[in-house]
């Protein structure tokens, strides 16, 4: 390599590096530029997608397994903080509360459910899903179909709740890496391209998919705890709705499954259009998100991160030329 | 509980019985020769339940004529479906994840169409028929059900023979068995596809309207039926027709007769837990293990 | 020599048909055994099942003393049994290195802290360590033999299932693979291979089982299979080849 083309890749990695970090550091400088109320909850939730996306991707993407059904640890997470809040505990204490009851409800329903493969696995999720929804309408102790309100005493702070989403997110993005460097990622790799190869090759997939559901599940439902709190009133079909699956499971996929960035595209992608689309056509939104997973299965399987890497190579076969 | 309550209860589970395979034999044919799981079946049993109701409130056109129109209406819907979407759809041998996502943006393509044209209010096809009975003795049943049942009957009626006395129904089922034995013999397999899709979505819109005349409905109409029809084809394996009829036998008796132990609110979650059952614990459907049972018998 | 594997009555049915019909052998460790048959013969049903992918549907295998009948293929490399595909399986998102980082760090017991040496090491005994950034998918179907049998060595098997690496391959191709056979066993690796190559059998086995239609017709030295009147109407037509 000559000299130039070595800087160059070494610039290359310190801006792969600084540039999140440059990122994080302006996100969280944000809320003392007085951006308002409503500005600051749209990053809020985005940053919640952006959690959900990661999270589902880790299951979803690096290994394969689709679920319809990550609603049920969004909607265990939120009624876990609800609970544990109505209780008396610190909502800090709560969200990894929140992450562990969905981690081991992840196990319950992965043991059975792992033995599927490919659609009767993502269909089984859907029916699991919706039974826990059902359930929790009818559960008296949790206030059923109206829902469950949070009492938390002192003032409402947006800013509190600002900074646990970003530090959430930020927590689900440094996961992420480290799954995708670690054995563990390359596990899962294996088992997402040739599930019985990896097997024959000394992989036990039982034990990594389920851990990986559990990692996916524990941050799913830790950001269903923190938005308990910041909402103060949860019912199950809100938080335990299968248009929230879907949502979970759509964002990462047009952002670009299986990679690091793509969840964080299709989670800000959508926090941030969500609050304009949403407000003036409820369901042209969702109608969109369904065109584009159309486009993106028949055209683009790598969502946007494909879309960017395709223009990247074109654009370096035209400076070659 | 008396005896007559029971036989009431079974009545109503059989009339339920014949809906639920009407309504699912259409993913069946689909998943049979494609192997694809069809998200969007929902979507089209919603649709079929507004076509039929439109056709009622503006043509005043008496619904069983509208679900007989659904079925050519909906078979070329499904043809111009699979010739837009082709490429997303190839006919494998396993089903693949990427025709699952395809066909569930599908879904939701149609489900809020379905918003923007109808709204969220939910909508009724009400006819004299609706609320009339028919009473044998103690017995009494909803002339509607029976209506509904008899036309599911006739519409099955009509796809055995299509599957058994036609060139077309012989080629599907050919592809059911053998894919590759249907290229080497030389059945036109991307075609037979694309009409074998028609005649899913045919099923599947006029199930739909069938569906519409029995309940109320909006867009999200399909989601719980979408359900049911995978409890229906998973209980009697997925690619057996006979299947259908035992799954969709299971799946209403199950449901039927679960009011007498547990709450009626918590019935859904009955079907979904009877889903998630069938799936680890008879991975082919009852027809599977009997054909398991069958073998270890003859071996 | 040690018995190392023992197959006992092993049977397999689909449906009423007996793939595999009360099969029984030893393999003595150190020793290349070959497993040969006419196609259909259940040759690779009878590696699926010793090595896990598949379960049997009656009979026994005992492996190093142990019963190891039915257990996963993963816990079967744990134990030290190991299989190449006879279609290649490569892991398509991976590069020939990290290929054969799977099977390091997955095949043995316990994790190995990445030691890039060693897959290297193990690329080179194989022949691709030039290749080792490679993804995959642009192998030629030698190399992706060679990758298989990396991947499965990188486990450190002591009984290697190899199904037909030589097929596909052109004379030279071949030889240098019976060559890395050879070196393999003198490392201490006893191996059962499957080949349609009669020739290939007889230069590398000190011992040959032979199947057919799901039987076990004729066990013994090679020189001897190679004139056992049975054996040779089971491959009639294909006597050229020998």
């Amino acid at each position: 390599m000559s000299a130039a083309t070595q800087s160059s890749s070494t610039l290359q990695r310190v801006l792969r590096v600084a540039s999140p970090l440059l990122l994080l550091a302006i996100l969280a400088a944000l809320p003392f530029f007085d951006l308002g109320p409503n500005r600051t909850k749209v990053l809020f939730l985005t940053f919640l997608w952006i959690t959900t996306s990661i999270a589902w991707n880790i299951l979803g993407g690096f290994t394969g397994q689709v679920s319809f059904g990550f609603a049920v640890f969004y909607g265990l997470g939120a009624y876990a903080t609800a609970l544990a809040m109505g209780a008396g505990l610190s909502p800090y204490a709560t969200y990894p509360i929140a992450g562990l009851v969905a981690a081991v409800a992840s196990l319950l329903i992965g043991l059975p459910a792992f033995r599927l493969r490919g659609p009767y696995f993502a269909i089984a999720t859907i029916g699991v899903s919706e039974a826990t929804r059902v359930i929790m309408t009818n559960l008296p102790f949790t206030g059923g179909a109206s829902g469950y309100r949070i009492v938390e005493q002192g003032p409402f702070r947006q800013t509190d709740h600002y900074y646990s989403a970003l530090v959430l997110a930020a927590v689900a993005l440094v996961v992420s890496i480290l799954v995708r460097r670690s054995r563990f990622g390359l596990g899962l790799r294996a088992i997402r391209d040739d599930q019985e190869a990896a097997s024959d090759a000394g992989v036990n997939p039982y034990a990594l998919k389920l851990a990986a559901h559990a990692v996916a599940a524990a941050l799913t439902g830790a950001a269903g705890g923190v938005y308990a709190r910041y909402a103060l009133f949860i019912n199950p079909e809100g938080v335990f709705g299968f248009q929230r699956s879907v949502l979970i499971l759509l964002l990462p996929v047009i952002g670009g499954v299986n990679t690091i960035w793509g969840p964080v595209i299709g989670g800000s992608f959508y926090g941030i259009i969500e609050e304009e689309l949403a407000a003036r056509f409820p369901q042209l939104h969702l109608l969109l998100y369904g065109v584009l997973v159309i486009l993106v299965i028949l055209f683009e399987p790598g969502g946007v991160m494909g879309l960017l890497g395709r223009l990247r190579r074109l654009f370096q076969r035209k400076k070659a030329a | 509980m008396t005896a007559v309550d029971y036989l009431n209860l079974l009545i109503s589970a059989l009339l339920l019985a014949g809906t639920y395979a009407a309504m699912a034999v259409g993913m069946t044919i689909i998943y049979g020769v494609m192997k694809i799981v069809n998200l969007a079946h929902a979507g089209f049993l919603m649709l079929g339940a507004y076509f039929v109701y439109e056709l009622h409130e503006r043509a005043g056109l008496n619904p069983l004529i509208g679900v007989a129109l659904a079925f050519p209406a909906f078979y070329l819907l499904g043809i111009l479906v699979h010739w837009v979407l082709g490429r997303g759809i190839p006919v494998s041998d396993e089903p693949t994840l990427a025709s699952l996502l395809l066909m569930f943006g599908l879904w939701l393509v149609l489900q809020n169409v379905g918003y923007l044209v109808w709204g969220t209010d939910d909508r009724s096809i009400l006819t004299p028929m609706t609320f009339a009975t028919i009473r044998f003795g103690e017995i009494t049943i909803p002339k509607i059900g029976l209506v509904v049942f008899a036309s599911a009957l006739v519409s099955l009626g009509a796809l055995e023979f299509i599957l058994h006395k036609t060139w077309f129904g012989r080629s599907v089922r050919a592809l059911i068995q053998n894919r590759y034995a249907c290229r080497i013999v030389g059945v036109p397999v991307q075609k037979i596809a694309r009409l074998t899709f028609g005649l899913g979505i045919a099923f599947a819109g006029a199930a739909g309207g069938l569906l519409g005349l029995l309940y109320p409905f909006s867009p999200d109409f399909g989601r719980p039926f979408l359900l049911r029809s995978f409890v229906v084809i998973v209980l009697g394996g997925l690619e057996s027709f006979s299947g259908v009829f035992v799954g969709a036998l299971i799946l209403a008796l199950v449901e039927t007769f679960s009011i007498i132990a547990v709450p009626a609110s918590y019935q859904p979650a009955i079907s979904f837990s009877l889903l998630v059952l069938a799936l680890i614990v008879l991975p082919g459907g009852v027809a599977g293990a009997v054909a398991r049972i069958r073998s270890s018998r003859a071996g | 020599m040690a018995t190392l594997l023992k197959i006992e009555d092993l049977s397999k049915r689909f449906s009423g048909l007996a793939a595999l019909d009360k099969v029984s052998f030893e393999v003595r460790e150190g020793e290349i055994v070959g497993l040969i048959g006419p196609n259909g013969a259940g040759k690779t049903t009878l590696f699926s099942i010793i090595a896990g992918s598949q379960a049997p549907t009656s009979g026994k295998i005992t492996y190093e003393g142990r019963d190891i009948t039915g257990i996963k293929s993963f816990r079967a490399v744990h134990a030290g049994i190991a299989r190449t595909h006879q279609i290649t399986r490569p892991f398509k998102s991976m590069t020939v290195r990290e290929n054969v980082e799977v099977g390091l760090q997955f095949g043995r017991r316990g994790s190995v802290a990445t030691l890039g040496k060693e897959a290297m090491e193990i690329l080179e005994l194989v022949g691709l360590h030039g290749a080792a950034a490679t993804p995959a998918v642009n192998l030629s179907v030698g190399d992706l033999k060679r990758l298989e049998l990396a991947r499965t060595l990188a486990a450190r098997p002591r009984l290697l299932l190899c199904d037909e690496v030589c097929s596909g391959l052109t004379e030279s191709e071949m030889q240098s693979i019976l060559d890395l056979l050879r070196r393999i066993q003198s490392l201490g690796t006893t191996i059962i291979y499957v080949e349609h190559n009669l020739r290939a059998i007889v230069s590398t086995c000190q011992h040959v089982v032979v199947l057919n239609f799901g039987r076990k017709l004729a066990e013994g030295p090679p020189a001897r299979m190679q004139n056992d009147p049975a054996v040779i109407e089971a491959y009639i037509g294909k006597k050229s080849e020998a």
